[in-house]
């Protein structure tokens, strides 16, 4: 864009960069560099997954993860490829009164979130948290969803359907294959925020067998003092799976995002 | 807070389809066909039902439900509350603390909106230049937008406690004066939060600007250096007029993101020093499950929930979403 650039411009572009970079990076390595101090990280680490009911924590986790990316999947394809793909009165109307969750602060469900999940006797049910984490977040990956299904060209479709192909075996064995970035993007986005979601466990999953990773690090926390090293190594390994899986995305993700995002 | 990186939510549809279509059909001699696809006829209802059901089941539901308890004096238990009319509503615009909350709310929003969209900005042009390790630099920016709010918040309370590594690093670097109680201190608390924030949220502008700046059309930069522009020239002339579309997005869920902010604020200030950090998030979350006013808590939320909405269509309105 800048046109031919000399070593000295190449190393202004660097440092301001890097100046820019660091203040980012500072807490990232401090948080590492906090859980391996105190005792040490074998011992830090070692004492989040055995003092702490880790592994139950982690397979809870899983499953919510697993359930939510499940269900938001499955609702935003299918009413991903009817608002993109198929023609029906009330298309834009009930498009848009979706879309009005993307608005929505979900605290200011609270309230009725509480009354409801107590009226269906849903306390201690993975259900009170993996609906409306789904409700909340189908509004925003349907809008991608719909925006990337768009792109797909019409003839795809008709040609389906010309070889005899209904509407829904035109969704799995066509668009779902044309797919796979939006889909990385649904999945990677429905993960984060099952994974890092705090306080529906918190208030709807009052069972300890049922708590999620997000409180692990409350076990290193009391009023006498908290053991601030194994705080850290907790969020660390809180984290891990999140960081992992968005480097092994990396690539997918962004398309996804920015095909999305940008016209 | 959730984010919401695109608001290209107007029908292709509408109008704006392939006139030249129908046109470049008859000239080869065809009559003008009308498109076959798209009858989804019922079934197309089968395939929006269940998004429906999730989003109306607990949205509307919830918002409606909401209402009727916004009209009640009521403790969330007792089985026969008292309906007490508008009486919430007329309580909340006497509530000094609401007024508080929302004047944080938008000093907060403000700060973010503009640290996040320039420093965004700003990377996205300098990292587009020649940089050695572009990459690494792309993702310890974005990292710290994948990670969970309240992991975020329980290390920003140790960073910036008063002996914590923030203070040390600037003392490392002699800047003694800067040191401060940060969350401690009421006159520095909402500030914290949004210096947590925009650690948080600046590299989702960053990516979103990255992939617009990528799109400018590379002629335009040409035709200005031949035209004698220099840097500076080219990035306000061209740039930023360009990214129009992502400045508007970013503004608007810059704003729909304050509005939302809840996790870092109630797990690092918890609102507090004093109500130095309350918003209107923690101060409904207060009502409805700290002090059992869930009458008043609904009706802060339904407050909450009608500034959103206005704000985003007087925001969608001003920007012309929907009409390119």
């Amino acid at each position: 864009m800048f046109g031919r650039v000399s070593l000295r411009q190449r190393l202004v572009y660097q440092v301001v960069a890097t100046v820019l970079v660091i203040p980012f990076l500072f807490p990232l390595v401090a948080i590492v560099a906090i859980s391996f101090s105190g005792q040490g990280p074998l011992a830090n680490y070692t004492a989040v997954i055995t003092q702490t009911p880790f592994f139950t924590f982690l397979l809870n986790s899983a499953v919510i993860s697993a359930g939510t990316i499940a269900l938001i999947y499955a609702v935003t394809m299918l009413a991903g490829f009817a608002f993109a793909k198929l023609k029906f009165t009330g298309r834009k109307l009930l498009f848009n009164a979706i879309l009005v969750g993307l608005v929505l602060p979900s605290i200011a469900l609270m309230v009725p979130m509480f009354i409801i999940v107590r009226q269906l006797g849903l306390f201690n049910n993975f259900l009170a948290v993996i609906l409306p984490l789904s409700a909340v977040t189908v509004p925003l990956t349907l809008l991608l969803a719909r925006n990337y299904l768009n792109g797909i060209p019409d003839e795809v479709i008709e040609a389906a359907k010309i070889d005899g192909a209904t509407s829904f075996g035109t969704l799995v064995r066509i668009v779902i294959p044309l797919s796979r970035p939006i889909t990385a993007v649904i999945i990677v986005w429905a993960f984060l925020q099952a994974w890092n979601e705090f306080f529906l466990p918190l208030l709807f999953l009052q069972d300890q067998n049922l708590q999620v990773l997000t409180q692990v690090p409350q076990f290193f926390t009391s009023t006498y003092g908290s053991d601030v090293p194994k705080i850290f190594a907790a969020l660390v390994l809180v984290c891990l799976p999140i960081v992992i899986t968005y480097l092994l995305l990396q690539k997918f993700f962004e398309k996804g995002l920015t095909a999305g995002a940008v016209k | 807070m959730t984010m919401s990186p695109t608001l290209d939510t107007s029908d292709p549809e509408d109008g704006t389809g392939t006139p030249g279509d129908s046109r470049a059909r008859r000239g080869h001699g065809h009559p003008p066909t009308r498109r076959p696809k798209r009858r989804g006829g019922r079934t197309a209802y089968l395939y929006v039902l269940p998004a429906l059901i999730l989003v109306v089941g607990v949205v509307y539901l919830g918002i409606g439900y909401n209402g009727w308890v916004s009209t009640l004096d009521w403790n969330g238990i007792d089985p026969n509350p008292e309906s007490v009319g508008f009486d919430n509503y007329v309580k909340i615009f006497s509530d000094s603390i609401f007024w508080d909350s929302l004047s944080h709310v938008a000093i907060f929003g403000v700060i973010v909106i503009l640290v996040q969209m320039a420093l965004g900005l700003a990377m996205a042009l300098i990292f587009s230049g020649p940089i050695f390790g572009r990459n690494i630099y792309k993702i310890i920016v974005f990292v710290p937008v994948i990670l969970s709010p309240a992991a975020v918040s329980i290390a920003f309370r140790q960073l910036l406690s008063p002996d914590g590594q923030v203070n040390e690093a600037l003392r490392f670097i002699g800047l003694d004066v800067l040191t401060n109680a940060w969350i401690a201190d009421p006159k520095t608390a909402l500030i914290a939060l949004a210096v947590i924030n925009i650690w948080q949220w600046t590299g989702f502008s960053f990516i979103l600007y990255q992939a617009s700046v990528s799109q400018i059309d590379q002629n335009l930069y040409e035709a200005a250096q031949i035209d004698g522009a220099g840097t500076w020239r080219i990035i306000r002339s061209i740039v930023i007029p360009q990214l129009k579309g992502t400045h508007a997005t970013l503004a608007l869920t810059g704003v729909i993101g304050a509005l939302k902010t809840f996790d870092i604020v109630f797990l690092v200030t918890g609102g507090g020093p004093g109500r130095s950090t309350e918003f209107l998030t923690t101060y409904i979350y207060k009502q409805a499950v700290q002090q059992f006013n869930s009458g008043y808590a609904a009706a802060l939320a339904m407050v909450l929930l009608v500034l959103a909405l206005t704000l985003t269509a007087f925001q969608m309105r001003a920007y012309r979403f929907g009409e390119d």
